[in-house]
């Protein structure tokens, strides 16, 4: 029954997805069938070419070397890129911990001059 | 009382509030400990790859996959996910990269819960944590190795430390706080514990969209193993197999997704289709009547028309070796 829901809410979002599925209308994708299902279904109104367009152009944008901005959009399905296009400068980019065990302590240390703190036992 | 000291006092009982928070919370891993959970898990043959300035994204992915047999480096990796004008990598792009070296990227469900299972199960995952706050808020991407129900902590591979232990609550905190991200990098035709069928396909389907499609038939053959009631598998594998134009071995594969589900109507129009592209022109139109009955007012019927009318469109005798049903 569930495979059955998932089928039926894939062709939905097919229908909507216009032109690039349009030359396989009568077999039905795989992905879109699992993306459907777990994800809003009001993605399928986005268009999946220009959101790789969008993604191509930020990649450039964020310095990305021009030899490999191809292979890195190829890596990525319909519904991956329509979520970067939209939040590429907003989503959590992973760095370093380092960073702010830096500025934890230099909180520390602004604290401890001003008087407010007493934690560097050895600070004059 | 002073300004100074005021402010002082209360810095010094916000402290102990929230000490008193994580305390009053209790262990974390402990109420998690089964029969077969009881000693502490640690992979140590997880390699580790240190970081450099930003780059714990590359890092982590590395560790994840060379843990599962890749090849590979954080500087091999850096070109692959690293976003030079946000310092950093995003989750999108760990997940492709996992895809273009040929593995699956399975999103594990978001509890501590799925995370020690993976453990169990010799699988190291990869984690967002948000270790910062406010205008710094410090996200990082480290890799859980091990964990221990009696001292109830987590061990990593993290930034510049090979082994870092974090207690189990500050590690639950800052892997909230990222949304609870945790992914595990699957060789293509093995299973995760405990495997959710949606998020399974999902990946797999994930693998098939890039072009992996080896990688993506193995994935889908496990599949059909593991969930041998589900059409969906069958349906995968015979669109792949279309795909690389074995039509028999597509209308075979759509007839066995028929057979688990006869109302099956997606699979009874791709098994039409299949079936007018081999030249079985009245078994093709037998099956899209009943793909019509069934997809009647559904979101379907119009998918399922379109496949009609081709057929319909389709001349001539049938070809030799149609199948009988």
């Amino acid at each position: 029954m569930k495979n059955r829901f998932v089928v039926y809410v894939l062709c939905l979002a097919m229908l909507n997805l216009g032109s690039p599925l349009v030359a396989q209308a009568e077999l039905l994708t795989t992905l879109q069938a699992v993306e459907a299902s777990t994800r809003a279904q009001d993605m399928a109104a986005v268009n999946a070419a220009l959101a790789r367009e969008e993604v191509r152009a930020q990649f450039e944008a964020l310095g990305v070397e021009s030899a490999q901005i191809e292979a890195r959009v190829a890596a990525l399905t319909d519904a991956e890129l329509r979520t970067l296009a939209g939040q590429m400068a907003d989503m959590p980019a992973g760095a370093d911990a380092l960073a702010v065990i830096g500025i934890v302590f230099l909180v520390l240390l602004i604290l401890e001059a001003v008087g407010v703190i007493d934690v560097f036992k050895k600070f004059p | 009382m002073t300004a100074r000291r005021r402010l002082r006092a209360a810095l010094v009982l916000g402290a102990a509030l929230s000490i008193a928070g994580c305390a009053a919370r209790g262990p974390l891993l402990g109420p998690l400990a089964t029969g077969t959970r009881a000693g502490p898990v640690e992979l140590e043959a997880t390699p580790f790859f240190a970081q450099e300035r930003y780059q714990c994204g590359p890092a982590a992915l590395a560790t994840a996959l060379a843990a599962s047999g890749v090849d590979t480096s954080a500087e091999a990796l850096v070109p692959e996910v690293y976003l030079p004008g946000r310092q950093g990598s995003l989750q999108p792009e760990l997940v492709g990269a996992v895809r273009r070296h040929d593995r699956l990227p399975y999103i594990l469900p978001p509890t501590i819960e799925a995370i020690l299972a993976a453990l169990d199960a010799g699988m190291p995952v990869l984690v967002l944590q948000k270790l910062g706050g406010g205008p710094f808020p410090g996200w990082h991407y480290a890799v859980v190795v091990g964990y221990d129900v009696e001292r109830d902590w987590i061990v990593l591979r993290s930034g510049t430390e090979q082994r870092k232990v974090m207690s189990a609550s500050l590690f639950f905190a800052t892997w909230d706080r990222a949304g609870r991200w945790a992914m595990v990098v699957l060789q293509p035709g093995t299973l995760p514990p405990d495997p959710d069928f949606a998020r399974y396909m999902e990946a797999a389907a994930g693998l098939e969209a890039v072009g992996r499609h080896d990688s993506a038939t193995l994935a889908y053959e496990a599949a059909a193993r593991q969930w041998p009631t589900e059409p969906l598998p069958l349906l995968a594998l015979a669109n792949l197999a279309h795909a690389r134009g074995d039509l028999v071995a597509a209308e075979r594969g759509l007839r066995a997704a028929v057979l688990l589900d006869p109302r099956d109507a997606a699979a009874r129009n791709n098994r039409a289709e299949v079936l007018r592209q081999l030249g079985c022109v009245s078994l093709a139109h037998r099956e899209i009547e009943v793909a019509r009955t069934l997809a009647a007012g559904g979101p379907l019927s119009d998918t399922v028309e379109a496949t009609a009318r081709a057929i319909a469109a389709q001349q001539g005798e049938d070809a030799a070796g149609c199948p009988a049903d």
